[in-house]
């Protein structure tokens, strides 16, 4: 009788605790019951007893018991062979060991003691309700709204695009803008405008190398090898740009960048603060000539200008030039830098061992302008015309710039001080590898005569190895003529 | 000054085709590792996302394969786009398989 009521409470407590994993909302077990799971409180459903809540007599609770019992049973039934084997064991098991597991409350964890000692009292309707089945889980076919999440993604990844689509036509229209304008200049003053790269020109003009970046090579004039033109636009086909712009605004630029043929040893340059600044960080040149900076004050160019020159003589005469300084002056925020050249190697590497050869350098004119503001309202472009035009004059100019003597002599004086420095610098480096070098050369030596399974032959070598090694090793004594008398 | 035209016309001048900078040269024009970074970092949140079966993190590795083909340059390679694309929808796809639930923000207590 006890035993029964036992078992029985044990049983309440099982389906009570799997029915509430399974109330749970995320707490799917990942084990093979899942699915069973589900269906158990489904099926809980439709075999809960039908008992109401009045009969409180032991007989009756014992009838419903026992029905309740079947029931859970064949629920029970219905679960992997495991549970079945728990039940049997239950069931045969009538020894003590069931009363000391039940006795221990604390094996229990939710479970209220008090059932235990009224288990027989209380009504098994109480407990019904409790055991109600779990509402089963959300699905896609009801209840969008918790997927809100998703929804801000997915809106998320479409206003990427439609950016994306507009951000490139923008672009692109700009592009084509400022090509159109400068079209006739160009073409008037270059054999070849915009190389699309194939054998046989097919479609000169403007060429894409990415959707805020465009790219015209123009060459066929004297003086020049050629003058590769980049506009440098705002990314306004990338969202996280255009957010990071309007933090921290910038325009879009125009960089010119000219190899001359022929120019006089100087290195120039000067810009705005952060432009020149970065510069003179960047750039091995203007580091190793002219580190030094002056304010653009002096050329008369304006505070917010800095100047880098080599040789004075050269930064009068290309800023206090009356056409530069009309140009710079009307629209000084079109104006982002210039460097000149004859020792332009790029930006510097960040090697970490010694180059064992200088870089190579090319005589080369760099030009940075910065767009106007509203680029593509009506005629702000017109503004940018007289930049174009400012760089051809100073492309001429400066390749038929002559230096004086002095200045001439001070710049020699200077690369030929930057050589020397390297070359002691790397010696250590040069001396190594010749060293390396030589030794490899013996090693080989050695590895053809030991090869040669002649004994006599590498005796022979053997000889000769040592006495060079004694001539080396001795003190190189000059021997003197003595005249006979 | 020398008129422009003239020195088209008097002098000798060289026409000489356009050698695009190689790729690892500096400062060529349009270099930006933005396209590298976001692929790499997109195809490490689809993995994230589809071994340790966070949906946010296969959200993210989408967005970065957008990121990556918005700054791309013409001459990338395509297929690399393509393949790091694929990856990320299909760590979306999978986390969703498995886990029918709606997302929660990573920050949110289950």
């Amino acid at each position: 009788m006890k035993l029964s009521i036992y078992f029985l409470v044990f049983l309440v407590f099982i389906s009570f605790k799997i029915s509430h994993s399974a109330k749970g909302k995320e707490q799917f077990n990942d084990d093979d019951f899942s699915e069973f799971e589900e269906f158990d409180d489904e099926e809980e459903v439709t075999v809960k007893p039908q008992t109401k809540p009045s009969h409180t007599q032991n007989e009756n609770n014992k009838q419903v018991k026992e029905e309740e019992i079947e029931n859970q049973q064949t629920i029970y039934r219905k679960l992997d062979d495991d549970d079945d084997e728990d039940e049997v064991i239950v069931e045969e098991d009538d020894d003590n060991d069931e009363f000391s597991y039940f006795a221990d409350e604390e094996e229990f964890i939710g479970y209220d003691s008090e059932k235990v000692q009224g288990g027989s009292k209380t009504p098994r309707s109480q407990e019904e309700p409790k055991i109600t089945i779990a509402k089963v889980p959300l699905h896609l076919r009801s209840n969008w709204d918790s997927f809100y999440l998703e929804m801000l993604m997915a809106a998320g990844l479409v206003v990427y695009f439609l950016n994306f689509v507009f951000g490139k036509g923008k672009n692109q229209k700009l592009a084509t803008a400022w090509f159109e304008k400068h079209r006739a200049l160009l073409e008037s003053n270059f054999a070849l405008v915009g190389d699309d790269g194939k054998p046989e020109i097919e479609n000169p003009g403007l060429r894409k190398e990415s959707e805020n970046v465009y790219i015209l090579w123009c060459s066929g004039r004297t003086l020049m090898e050629g003058m590769l033109i980049e506009l440098r636009l705002l990314k306004r086909q990338d969202l996280v740009a255009v957010i990071g712009q309007i933090l921290r605004p910038s325009t879009d630029q125009l960089i010119i960048k000219v190899n001359l043929d022929e120019m006089d040893n100087f290195v120039f340059a000067c810009g705005t603060k952060k432009a020149a600044g970065k510069l003179a960080k960047e750039m091995t040149d203007i580091t190793t000539y002219c580190p030094e900076k002056k304010s653009g004050d002096k050329f008369g160019l304006g505070a917010q200008f800095v100047v880098h020159s080599e040789l004075s003589e050269v930064a009068a005469a290309i800023l206090r030039d009356h056409k530069v300084m009309a140009v710079i002056n009307k629209n000084p925020e079109l104006f982002e830098f210039f460097h000149f050249s004859d020792q332009y190697s790029g930006p510097k590497q960040q090697e970490e061992a010694q180059p064992t050869k200088l870089p190579q350098v090319k005589s080369t004119l760099v030009f940075g302008y910065n767009f106007p503001k509203d680029s593509l309202v009506s005629d702000s472009l017109e503004s940018m015309k007289p930049l174009m035009q400012l760089t051809l004059y100073l492309i001429d100019k400066l390749s038929h710039l002559r230096l004086s003597k002095d200045a001439k002599s001070k710049a020699e004086k200077n690369r030929s001080k930057v050589e020397e420095a390297f070359l002691k610098a790397t010696h250590a480096a040069r001396a190594e590898m010749a060293q390396s070098l030589r030794e490899e050369k013996k090693r080989k030596e050695r590895e053809r005569i030991m090869s040669l399974d002649d004994p006599e032959k590498q005796r022979k070598w053997e000889e000769k190895e040592q006495k060079r090694q004694m001539k080396r090793r001795a003190p190189k004594m000059k021997t003197l003529k003595i005249k006979p008398m | 000054m020398l008129n422009h035209t003239e020195n088209k016309r008097n002098d000798k001048f060289k026409i000489v085709r356009y050698k695009p900078a190689p790729q690892g040269t500096p400062g060529a024009p349009g270099e930006d590792p933005t396209t590298d970074y976001m692929n790499v970092l997109g195809m490490i949140f689809s993995m994230c996302g589809l071994m340790m079966r966070l949906k946010w993190c296969s959200w993210v590795a989408i967005y970065c394969s957008c990121i990556s083909f918005a700054n791309s340059r013409t001459n990338d390679d395509t297929k690399q786009m393509l393949s790091s694309f694929m990856l990320s929808i299909s760590a979306v796809v999978m986390s969703y398989l498995q886990n029918p639930q709606p997302m929660t923000p990573p920050w949110s207590n289950i």
